[in-house]
């Protein structure tokens, strides 16, 4: 079942077409995520699929209903989305920053309910962001403060999170305590996650559903176990490698050929010298 | 070494964990952070003290109203409440000090109607033109807020992005083609500011409103609309060139009960709309994409916040002239004495009233018996003290608004979604206008496909 998917979905930047023509079903219940080359239009995607970007044709359907029919602030109770890189306003506390996640279910006049306080101090948990509740956003270091954005996030209480390369610009730790996050979000609460990564390994680690993009289009869908191998990686990438099961837990590994260096070097000369030594014979 | 190490799954895995824990420099964060992720129990014990009772996010306070509730920023409503008490007593100076000076206590027998002989000075020579002073400063502190939060620059407020030049072009071109009654000008006035509002607008909006452009374009109006109003002022009479000027500067010299009437209405009426404001500011203030996410008609919203602040500013300018650099200092001084996360638009407009009021006393004491235009002082009075502040708060932050614009332009993406990230984050460096305007041009400059 899909309570979110795109038909026909065509996408661009004013005259530049950066996805053409995509179907997709994101499977409730379940972690999806794209994965492709940059510019692959796998952001772009996401980006629809939040409504932040509107469909030059086709169209994006929640309950079977386009997205561009349903009012902002409805969507907003059932789509939480987490762009690539979010602005906090400067000074801000922690606290302040993920109660804000709760503006879809508030109103000008009804600015703070025990479900509010509820949500946010259950999304501040999970995300174990609560010791850092009266810290300033700015002061705290990458990991923690892509944490504090999830749990933002949280508190907006979605089925369906949509997270837009939430490891970029962390370093390895932090990015497998943040994937690690949204796996155990996953699980506990059967929340429907999204995830645009560009890195492979973690896409087949982390991924229910793999989706590999190229120049706009979906090049394989499926397990990860049954996308990703070499020929896929060739297709994709452009690169040459080996897929090994990932000896932790089993899921592809991909390890790109041989690094440049003494051994490759000597590879291609007597490449370069085969190619020389048919030479006469073509002549 | 890999063997051995890397079969045991949540050994890695809880290493990885406890590293960055410890690198965060989280120090009693890290053990009950590994309990709670192994156990999964999410809603444990690890919650503050006390925080079973709180009903708020941290800093708030809250307020209710039978059915309603509203958040209150604690601090802000303690500085609100400071500022009221500073302009309570900015106020009585300034009716106590004059030519001849008035005992503050006969000046509060006045104004609380008991009779006192000094009533013609302090209640129909003062207090008029202090009152249009008082509501002028709130309709430009109000108006610079709520314009800087939408364009997310400390620089854009009216007197820089051409409302104030706007209103000055047209009344000084009726000045100049012979309408000089002070009972006509300020309408003038209020429509050359809406209508330079609504070209900026139009012509900054492309299939939404982009901050950086919104500021460009407004710029780029007011100097045009300088050399407007400078053509005037040298093809008109001598004269007229010479009152022209001094209502360029922003005077309120002669203003009384007329100017105040107009004014405090237009305030009564968009009092409801300046308390929505207040809570929409808390999302726009974030940038664009993580705003939409929590559910903002972005468009509607900033259409709404604009439109107050440009008729607060165009009815402020029509009473007492462009009174420079109150729209921009008073939002940026508030919010840096409460430290909020948004511009506090009742502290903002209070701290207007106080630079207003203040410039006022000491444009008719400093130089008396000569009297200078308010508009002459209003910077004297908040520019040191926001100088001060920026030069004091400067810590570690510029670093980190650094890496956000970087981010923002590096990737390129969303086109000009990206310079909005840009805005803020040059903002966010609290480096002052200067440092802000670079981020803006940078990023407006640097809008880029997705590389």
């Amino acid at each position: 079942m899909s309570r979110l998917r795109a038909q026909g979905l065509t996408l661009a930047y004013e005259d530049r077409t950066v996805v053409s023509d995509l179907d997709l079903a994101v499977p409730d219940g379940r972690v999806t995520v794209i994965v492709g080359p940059n510019a692959c239009g796998k952001s772009t995607t996401l980006r629809a699929l939040g409504r932040l970007l509107r469909p030059r044709s086709g169209s994006v359907l929640l309950d079977g209903t386009e997205l561009a029919k349903i009012p902002t602030k409805r969507i907003a109770r059932s789509i939480g989305l987490l762009p690539q890189s979010p602005v906090a306003p400067e000074a801000i506390t922690v606290a302040d920053l993920v109660s804000r996640g709760r503006q879809p279910h508030q109103r000008w006049w009804q600015q703070w309910s025990e479900e509010d306080e509820r949500a946010v101090r259950d999304a501040m948990a999970r995300t174990d962001v609560t010791a850092l509740a009266d810290r300033s956003v700015d002061e705290l270091s990458g990991g923690q403060r892509q944490r504090v954005w999830i749990a933002m996030a949280l508190a907006q209480e979605t089925d369906l999170l949509l997270l837009d390369e939430p490891t970029t610009f962390l370093d390895i730790a932090h990015q497998v305590e943040v994937l690690d996050l949204v796996r155990r979000l996953n699980h506990e609460q059967g929340r429907t996650v999204v995830i645009v990564l560009h890195d492979l390994n973690q896409a087949a680690r982390y991924a229910d559903h793999l989706v590999a993009m190229k120049a706009g289009r979906v090049v394989a869908e499926g397990p990860p176990a049954d996308v990703v191998t070499a020929e896929l990686v060739r297709e994709v990438f452009g690169l040459e490698s080996i897929v090994v099961p990932d000896p932790v837990t089993g899921s592809p590994l991909v390890v790109p050929g041989a690094p440049y260096g003494p051994r490759r070097a000597a590879e291609d000369e007597d490449a370069e010298d085969a190619e020389d030594a048919e030479d006469p014979i073509r002549t | 070494m890999t063997g051995d190490g890397m079969t045991g799954d949540g050994v890695t895995r809880d290493g990885a964990i406890r590293d960055g824990a410890v690198r965060d420099g989280v120090t009693q964060d890290g053990a009950t952070r590994n309990g709670s992720t192994r156990s999964g129990a999410a809603q444990d014990g690890s919650m503050r003290d006390g925080a079973g009772a709180r009903l708020r996010p941290a800093g708030y306070g809250r307020l209710r109203l039978g059915r309603a509730t509203f958040l209150l920023h604690r601090r802000a409503a303690v500085v609100a409440g400071a500022f009221a008490l500073l302009l309570a007593a900015v106020c009585v100076a300034y009716l106590s000090v004059g030519e001849s000076f008035v005992a503050p206590a006969e000046v509060l027998k006045v104004l609380t109607g008991r009779p006192s002989p000094d009533e013609l000075v302090v209640g129909t020579l003062r207090l008029p033109r202090m009152v249009v002073g008082l509501l002028v400063g709130l309709a430009f502190g109000v108006a610079g807020a709520l314009i800087q939060t939408v364009a997310r620059n400390p620089l854009a407020s009216p007197d820089v992005i051409g409302i104030s030049q706007g209103a000055g072009a047209l009344t000084v071109g009726a000045m100049t083609f012979g309408v000089t009654s002070y009972a006509v000008l300020p309408y003038v006035s209020v429509a050359g500011g809406l209508l330079a509002a609504a070209l900026v607008y139009a012509f900054a909006w492309r299939g939404g409103l982009h901050a950086t452009r919104f500021v460009l374009i407004g710029i780029g109006f007011a100097i045009a609309l300088r050399s407007l109003i400078t053509l005037f002022l040298t093809k008109g009479d001598y004269l007229v060139a010479q009152q022209a000027q001094v209502w360029m500067t922003g005077s309120l010299n002669g203003r009384g009960w007329d100017e105040a009437g107009p004014l405090g209405l237009v305030l009564l009426v968009l009092l409801p709309l300046v308390l929505w404001a207040a809570y929409a500011q808390r999302t726009v203030s974030m940038d664009d994409d993580t705003a939409t996410g929590l559910g903002v008609r972005l468009g509607r919203v900033r259409l709404g916040l604009v439109l107050a602040g440009v008729v607060l500013a165009s009815v402020a300018t029509g009473a007492a002239g462009p009174v420079d650099f109150v729209a921009l200092l008073a939002p940026q001084i508030a919010r840096r004495v409460t430290r909020t996360a948004q511009i506090p638009l009742l502290c903002s407009a209070l701290l207007g009233a106080v630079i207003v009021v203040l410039g006022d006393l000491l444009a008719r004491k400093l130089l008396a018996p000569t009297e200078l235009p308010v508009g002459v002082l209003t910077a004297a009075v908040g520019a040191p003290y926001l100088i001060w502040l920026i030069v004091r708060g400067r810590t570690g932050r510029p670093g980190d608004a650094g890496t956000g614009s970087a981010k923002g332009r590096g990737r390129g993406r969303g086109k000009g979604r990206s310079d909005g990230v840009g805005t803020s984050a040059g903002a966010g460096a609290g480096s002052g206008p200067v440092a802000a305007t670079g981020a803006g041009v940078g990023a407006g400059a640097g809008v880029g496909g997705k590389g």
